[in-house]
C-alpha cells in the first residue's frame, strides 16, 4: 500500500526485505553441494510418487489382478522390478508406497510443527506458570516411549493411514516445542523487541509479526530434520504390521518381504528397493536441513566470503 | 595417552586370543546328551494343561507326556493296547472292562493304578473338561481292582474301545485340585506316564521335555526333545538347513520344494484332514453379524466369488487340494461329496447377478452396494490372524474378489488368541482359519450343534466357531451319536455336513496338509500316521516321538557354536586388533605431521 | 552445583513420574478386552465363579475403586499377574530385561566409541576426504531403517554364510554353564548387536562432529596452538573435552531409552528381550504386564533424563550458576 504522501507503507518495505532475504538465502543455497542434491533428490522421489498412475498401474498392487503374473519373477523375468510371491508388481507397489511413506511423513510432520510451534511460542513468550506448565506437559510427552505407544494406539485406533498419521504427529510434537521455546527466549532480549513493547505493541502483535517471523527459518530446518524420523516411524510401524494393510508402503513392502521369505530366496529386488528408497529420501530430507541450517544460522558461514 | 594405547592394543590381542581359545575349547565340550530339536512357527503354546489349551502344538506334548488306557495304531488309528493290555466287552457293547499293563509307574515314581483312570473319566465327565467332553460326556469309570477298570456307556458309543483321546492324569497331583484350580493349574509339574515329561518351558520361547525312566515300553534311546518357537519361517528353515534342529512342523509352501530336493532332507507333506474356511458370522450367536449376511443369497453370491483353485495355487503353491465340505476325520470317507451343480463355483457374472436380482445395488456409484432399498453399505469386518503365513495373502484376495461384486471388505489383523474372543462374543462378519480334525469324526462334527455356542453367561467358551445353529442338524447328530452300523453313520454325517455347506456360513476352501521336513543324519525312527499320506510330528497322537533312535555315528552334540562361531570370534578378534592399531598408527602420524 | 537446583530438577521428575502413572492406567483401559474370557476360554463358569476371578484380576468395583487399588499397588511395585502366563508382572519383567540390557547396552558402548572417534576424525579435518567420506558413512546409516539393516546382516552372514546363528539367545538345547553358556549368547548376539552399533553410530557422530565444529572457532584453542601446543595434544586436551558435553548427555537420554529401543530388531533376530515381550503382550492384550512394561519403560527414561540434565549441569560451569 502506498501511503498519502506516497512513500511505501512500512508493511510494503517489511515484505521487500523479506523478499531479498529470500533471494539472498536462495542464491546460498545454491552454492551448497550438498543441499542441492537432497534437492534435487526429494524433487525426484516427489515426482515419482506424484506420478504414480503413470508409472505403474494400480491393478498391478493387488493379488486378483496379477493372477496372470508368474510369482517371485526376478526383474529381468518381469521388468523392472519383478514380482512377489502373489505376483504382484513390485514396482508398482514401490512408486505407489512412495506415496504413503512421503504423505504420512510430511503430514504427521505438519501436525507435530504445528502443535509445537504453538506450544513453543507460547511456552517462550508467556508468564512464568504458564510457561512452566507448558513445558512440563511437553516433557511429559518426551518421557513416553515412542514405539510402545504407537503400538497401543495402533491396536486402540485400529491400523489406518490416518490414525498412523495421528500417532506420529502427536508423538513428535515435544522436541520441535523445545526448540522453538529456546529461540524464542533469545528472541525476547532483542532490542528491537524491547523497543516494540516500549512503543505500546500488544503481546498478540508482537507474537505474529515479531517473533514468529523470526522463528519461522528455524520451524523450516527442524522440519526437514523431523519428517525423516517421522518417514522411519512409518516404516517401522508398518512392518510390524500397524500400518494399513491395504495400502501398499515401503514399510509393508519389508513386512512382506521379511514373512514372505524374500530373505532366504534371495529376492533382493523385493527387500532392497523399499529399503533404499527410505535412505534416499532420509538423506535428501537430511542434507537439505543441514543446509538450511547453514544459511539461517550466522554461526555457522564459515567458508563464505 | 600413547601408554594407554598401546595397552589397549595388547589387551585387544589378550582377549582375542583367549576368545579364539576357549571357543574351540566350548566346542570340543559337545554334550553327549542326545536332543532331538523340533522347531514351529506361528502357532504357539497358550498352556500346556490338557484340559484347556487348543493350539494343535500343545497336543505333541500331552501326546508324549501323557498315557492313553489305548494307543492308536501309527498306520490306520485302530485301537491298540496303551495303557491298558488288554479289554473284555459286555454289557451289549456298553461295558468295557480294561486290564491295565503290569508296574505301571508315574515318571515320579508313584503307581499308575484305576484310581488316576476312574478320576480322569469320571471328574472330566462331570466338570465338562472342555477338551475330554466330547469323549466322556456319555461315560462312567468304575475300578474293580487296582488294575482293572470298567468302563460303561450310557448309550451305544460308536468309539469304543478307543479312548486314546483320554489322556489319563496322575490323580495325586490334579485330584488336589477342586473344580475352579483345575482349569487354571500351568500343568508344568512333568509327572507323566508317556515317553516323555515336561522339563521346561520358557513361554514363546520352547519347550523342554525329557525321557521318562519310568515309561513302561522302557526308556527312549533319546535323551531330550526340545520344541523351539521361531517367530520367522524363514529362521527356521534356515536353523533346519544348518542343523540347528532336527524337523521343522509348518514349512512355508515357499520352502517345501526345495527341501524336498535337499539332499540328507525329507520333506513331507501330512495329509491328516486338516483344512480351511472362510467363516461368515452365522448370526445364531451373541451378536448379529451386518445384516445383508444373514441373507442366504448373498452369502451364496460371496462363495461364488472365491476361487479356490486360484488361492491353493498362489497361497499354498498347489500343495492340497480344493474342498467344498468340512472334513470332519483324518479318514477321507466322513467327508461328503458335494455334487458338482451343487457347488458355488467362481463365477463372478453368477454372483453379481444373484445380488442384483436381490435387490443390493449400488445407489450412489461408489463401487460398493447397499442394503435393498438404498441403506447401509455392504462393508464387512474381515479378521486376519496376523502371524499366520497364509492368513493376510488370503485376505488379500478375498477383498480383491469381494471388490468386484461390490462388496467392501475392512480387513482387522488380529492374533489367534483376540479371533477366539471375538468369535465367541460375535463381533465379526467374518474370519479365516483351519481346523485339524481328530480320527473319529465326532468331535469335529459335535462343535456345530445350537447348544456350542457361546452364551451371555460365558462367552469364552463355546466350541460353535461358525456361531450357526440348525436343528435338524443337532437332531442328525444324536442318531449319529449311537449308530454302531459305520455304513449308516456314514451317511448320516455326509448329510449334516452337506446341511453345513448348503448354507453358505462356513466356505471350506482346501484340504491344507502339514508340510514338515526333517534330516535324515542324526535320527531314524520316523512314523507316518496315518502310513504313507500323514505327518511324521503333530499327527494324532505322535507315534514318532517314542519310535526315535539316534544314528550310531552322529558327530557334535548340535549344541555348542562350532566351527563356524569359532571363526566369527576369530576374525572379530582380529578387526578388534586391526582397529586398534589403526588408531595407534593414525596417532603416530599425526605426532609426525607436526 | 546447589542443593537447591538438585532438588528443583528431582522434583520434576517426580511429578513426570506422577503423570505417567496416571496416564498409564487410563491408556489401557482404552484397549477392550474381557481377560476373563480369554483366559478361561471353554470352561463353564458359574456365575459365581465369575464373580470371583473377576475380583482376583482387580476387575471388580468402579472405575475409580480400581484407580485407587492400581495407585496402592503401584507403590509397592505390585503389577498383578500376567493374564498368559499367571506370572507376577515384575518377574516376567524383570526375567525378560537383562537380554534387552545386555544388547542395547553393548551396542550403545560401541556406537558410542566408533561414533565419537569418526566425528573427531571429521570435524578435526573438516572439508577433506575423510570428512567426506566420514560423514557420508554416517548419513547413510543414520537414514536407514535398523530392521532393514538386520535383515541384510541376517540374509548375508547368517543364513548364505552360516556364521552366526539365525536367532534366538541361545541354543534351548545345551546345558553349557558358566563361560561356554556366555560365549553362545555372546555369538547369538553378534548380528543384532551390530545392527544396532550401525544404527545408532550415526547419530553420535554427527552430533560430535558439529558439537566439535562449534567448539573448534573457540579462541582459547588458537591460543593454545600459538603457545606451541601440538595439534593432536589441542584436540585432544582442550577442543574434545569440551565438545564432549551434549555426547554426553546424548548418552545419558539414550540410556533412558534402551529399554523401549530395539523392538524392531528383536524381532528380526527372535531376541527374547523386552521389545519382543512387549509386541507379544499386545495379543490378549495382557493388561498388567502392559501396565507394568510401560512404567518401566517411562520410569527408565525419566531418571536418565534426570541424570543427563545433572550431568550436564555438573559438567558444564557454564549453567551451574543457574
Amino acid at each position: 500500500m502506498i501511503t498519502v504522501d506516497g512513500t511505501l507503507s512500512p508493511r510494503r518495505i517489511a515484505w521487500q526485505r523479506r523478499r531479498r532475504a529470500v533471494a539472498h538465502g536462495w542464491a546460498d543455497y545454491r552454492r551448497s553441494v550438498p543441499g542441492m542434491i537432497g534437492l534435487v533428490g526429494l524433487l525426484l522421489i516427489v515426482g515419482m510418487a506424484v506420478a504414480a498412475p503413470l508409472l505403474a498401474d494400480a491393478s498391478q498392487l493387488r493379488a486378483v489382478d496379477s493372477i496372470g503374473n508368474p510369482t517371485w519373477a526376478t526383474p529381468s523375468e518381469f521388468p523392472p522390478l519383478g514380482t512377489d510371491n502373489l505376483g504382484r508388481s513390485v514396482w508398482a507397489q514401490f512408486v505407489w508406497g512412495a506415496r504413503i511413506s512421503l504423505l504420512v511423513g510430511l503430514a504427521a510432520t505438519v501436525i507435530a510443527i504445528v502443535l509445537g510451534s504453538i506450544v513453543g511460542i507460547l511456552a517462550g513468550y508467556s508468564g512464568r506458570v504458564l510457561a512452566a506448565v507448558l513445558m512440563r506437559i511437553t516433557e511429559w510427552f518426551l518421557v513416553i516411549p515412542f514405539l510402545p505407544l504407537a503400538i497401543v494406539l495402533a491396536a486402540v485406533l485400529g491400523p489406518s493411514v490416518r490414525n498412523v498419521i495421528l500417532v506420529i504427529g502427536i508423538t513428535s510434537w515435544p522436541s520441535t516445542a523445545r526448540l522453538v521455546r529456546a529461540q524464542v527466549l533469545t528472541l525476547k532480549e532483542r532490542l528491537y523487541v524491547e523497543r516494540s513493547r516500549a512503543l505500546g505493541a500488544s503481546s498478540r502483535y508482537l507474537m505474529t509479526r515479531h517473533i514468529l517471523p523470526s522463528v519461522s527459518p528455524l520451524i523450516l530446518a527442524s522440519l526437514t530434520l523431523t519428517v525423516p524420523v517421522a518417514i522411519l516411524s512409518e516404516t517401522t510401524l508398518s512392518f510390524l504390521g500397524l500400518g494399513d494393510p491395504t495400502r501398499a508402503s515401503w514399510g509393508k513392502m519389508l513386512d512382506e518381504a521379511f514373512s514372505s521369505g524374500a530373505l532366504s530366496r534371495g529376492a533382493w529386488w523385493y527387500y532392497l528397493p523399499p529399503g533404499l528408497g527410505i535412505m534416499a529420501v532420509v538423506l535428501s530430507f537430511v542434507l537439505i536441513g543441514q543446509a538450511l541450517e547453514e544459511i539461517l544460522d550466522p554461526r555457522l558461514r564459515e567458508r563464505r566470503a | 595417552m600413547k601408554t594407554a594405547r598401546r595397552m589397549l592394543a595388547v589387551l585387544g590381542a589378550a582377549a582375542a586370543v583367549l576368545l579364539a581359545v576357549t571357543a574351540a575349547a566350548a566346542a570340543d565340550d559337545s554334550d553327549k546328551k542326545v536332543v532331538f530339536s523340533v522347531g514351529i512357527t506361528s502357532t504357539n503354546f497358550d498352556t500346556l494343561n490338557p484340559i484347556m489349551g487348543y493350539s494343535a502344538v500343545d497336543f505333541d506334548v500331552w501326546n508324549t507326556q501323557y498315557g492313553t488306557l489305548t494307543n492308536k495304531a501309527a498306520k490306520d488309528f485302530a485301537p491298540i493296547p496303551g495303557l491298558a493290555q488288554s479289554w473284555q466287552v459286555s454289557n451289549g457293547g456298553k461295558t468295557y472292562t480294561y486290564t491295565l499293563r503290569d508296574g505301571l509307574t508315574w515318571s515320579d515314581g508313584t503307581p499308575l493304578t484305576s484310581k488316576d483312570i476312574v478320576f480322569t473319566i469320571n471328574r472330566s465327565r462331570e466338570e465338562e473338561w472342555q477338551n475330554y467332553s466330547a469323549f466322556t460326556q456319555n461315560l462312567t469309570a468304575r475300578a474293580i481292582d487296582d488294575k482293572t477298570v470298567a468302563v460303561t456307556s450310557s448309550i451305544p458309543d460308536p468309539k469304543l474301545p478307543g479312548l486314546g483321546d483320554v489322556y489319563i492324569l496322575p490323580e495325586h497331583i490334579w485330584g488336589k485340585l477342586d473344580a475352579k484350580e483345575i482349569v487354571k493349574y500351568p500343568g508344568l509339574d512333568g509327572v507323566g506316564s508317556g515317553p516323555f515329561t515336561t522339563l521346561e518351558f520358557k513361554r514363546g520361547q520352547f519347550v523342554r521335555m525329557k525321557a521318562n525312566p519310568s515309561y513302561w515300553a522302557g526308556k527312549r534311546p533319546v535323551d531330550e526333545i526340545v520344541f523351539r518357537i521361531f517367530n520367522n519361517a524363514d529362521a527356521m528353515v534356515a536353523a533346519l538347513k544348518k542343523g540347528e534342529i532336527d524337523a521343522a512342523h509348518n514349512v512355508p509352501s515357499e520352502a517345501f520344494d526345495g527341501l524336498g530336493t535337499t539332499a540328507g532332507m525329507v520333506a513331507v507333506q501330512g495329509n491328516q484332514g486338516g483344512f480351511d474356511e472362510i467363516a461368515i458370522n452365522g448370526g445364531a450367536g451373541l451378536q448379529k453379524p451386518h445384516p445383508a449376511l444373514l441373507d442366504r443369497r448373498v452369502r451364496v453370491a460371496m462363495a461364488h466369488a472365491i476361487d479356490r483353485k486360484v488361492l491353493l495355487d498362489r497361497v499354498w503353491l498347489g500343495i492340497g487340494s480344493v474342498a467344498q465340505a468340512v472334513s470332519p476325520s483324518a479318514d477321507p470317507a466322513w467327508t461328503p461329496t458335494i455334487p458338482p451343480d451343487e457347488q458355488f463355483d467362481f463365477n463372478l457374472v453368477k454372483a453379481n447377478k444373484i445380488l442384483d436380482d436381490a435387490g443390493y445395488k449400488d445407489t450412489n456409484g461408489d463401487g460398493i452396494r447397499e442394503m435393498p432399498g438404498g441403506g447401509e453399505p455392504l462393508d464387512f469386518s474381515y479378521y486376519v490372524r496376523s502371524e499366520s503365513e497364509v492368513a493376510p495373502p488370503v485376505a488379500e484376495f478375498v477383498g480383491g474378489w469381494m471388490k468386484k461384486i461390490g462388496i467392501k471388505i475392512t480387513q482387522k489383523p488380529t492374533t489367534a488368541d483376540q479371533l477366539t474372543t471375538i468369535i465367541g462374543k460375535g463381533t465379526y462378519d467374518m474370519f479365516h482359519w483351519s481346523w485339524t480334525p481328530y480320527v473319529d469324526p465326532d468331535p469335529q462334527i459335535s462343535y456345530f450343534r445350537c447348544n456350542q455356542i457361546a452364551t451371555a453367561a460365558d462367552p469364552g467358551s463355546y466350541n460353535n466357531d461358525a456361531n450357526w445353529c440348525d436343528p435338524v442338524y443337532d437332531a442328525l447328530y444324536k442318531q449319529q451319536n449311537v449308530e454302531l452300523d459305520r455304513s449308516k453313520r456314514l451317511a448320516i454325517v455326509h448329510r449334516m455336513l452337506t446341511r453345513l455347506h448348503d448354507a453358505a456360513s462356513y466356505n471350506v476352501i482346501a484340504l491344507t496338509p502339514d508340510l514338515q521336513a526333517y534330516r535324515t543324519d542324526r535320527f531314524t525312527g520316523w512314523l507316518r500316521q496315518p502310513a504313507l499320506v500323514g505327518p511324521v510330528i503333530f499327527s494324532n497322537t505322535s507315534p514318532t516321538y517314542a519310535s526315535l533312535a539316534p544314528i550310531a555315528s552322529s558327530g557334535d552334540g548340535g549344541g555348542g557354536i562350532g566351527t563356524a562361531g569359532i571363526v566369527g570370534i576369530v576374525v572379530a578378534g582380529l578387526a578388534a586388533i586391526g582397529i586398534v592399531g589403526w588408531l595407534l598408527s593414525r596417532r603416530r602420524s599425526a605426532d609426525e605431521r607436526e | 552445583m546447589t542443593f537447591r537446583l538438585v532438588g528443583l530438577k528431582v522434583l520434576g521428575a517426580l511429578a513426570t513420574l506422577a503423570f505417567v502413572v496416571v496416564f498409564n492406567f487410563f491408556l489401557f483401559r482404552v484397549v477392550d478386552s474381557d481377560p476373563v474370557a480369554s483366559l478361561f476360554r471353554g470352561r463353564n463358569l458359574t456365575a459365581q465363579q465369575k464373580v470371583e476371578l473377576r475380583s482376583q484380576f482387580g476387575l471388580d468395583g468402579t472405575k475409580l475403586e480400581q484407580f485407587g487399588r492400581y495407585l496402592q499397588q503401584t507403590a509397592n511395585l505390585n503389577f498383578g499377574r500376567s493374564y498368559t502366563s499367571n506370572e507376577p508382572v515384575m518377574k516376567e519383567i524383570a526375567s525378560r530385561a537383562w537380554p534387552t540390557i545386555a544388547l542395547v547396552g553393548v551396542s550403545t558402548l560401541l556406537s558410542t566409541v566408533f561414533g565419537v572417534l569418526i566425528g573427531i576424525a571429521a570435524a578435526w579435518k573438516r572439508g577433506s576426504a575423510t570428512d567426506y567420506s566420514a560423514t557420508g558413512l554416517t548419513m547413510a546409516t543414520y537414514a536407514m531403517p535398523d530392521f532393514w539393516l538386520g535383515m541384510l546382516l541376517l540374509t548375508t552372514l547368517a543364513v548364505s554364510l552360516g556364521l552366526f546363528p539365525v536367532g534366538g539367545i541361545s541354543d534351548p538345547s545345551s546345558d553349557a554353564t558358566g563361560f561356554a553358556k556366555l560365549l553362545d549368547q555372546a555369538h547369538h548376539m553378534f548380528l543384532p548387536a551390530l545392527t544396532l552399533t550401525i544404527a545408532y553410530l550415526g547419530e553420535y557422530a554427527l552430533v560430535m562432529r558439529s558439537s566439535l565444529l562449534d567448539t573448534m572457532r573457540e579462541d582459547y584453542l588458537t591460543l593454545a596452538r600459538a603457545k606451541g601446543l601440538r595439534d593432536v595434544v589441542v584436540r585432544n586436551r582442550h577442543a574434545v573435552p569440551n565438545a564432549i558435553l551434549p555426547v554426553v548427555t546424548l548418552i545419558a537420554i539414550n540410556f533412558g531409552f534402551v529399554l523401549s529401543g530395539a523392538i524392531a530388531v528383536e524381532t528380526i533376530f527372535s531376541w527374547p528381550g523386552l521389545g519382543l515381550l512387549t509386541y507379544d503382550a499386545l495379543r490378549g492384550p495382557d493388561l498388567p504386564l502392559l501396565q507394568g512394561l510401560f512404567l518401566v519403560f517411562s520410569a527408565s527414561v525419566i531418571f536418565f533424563n534426570l541424570v543427563a540434565d545433572l550431568l550436564y549441569a555438573y559438567l558444564d560451569p557454564r549453567v551451574r550458576t543457574g
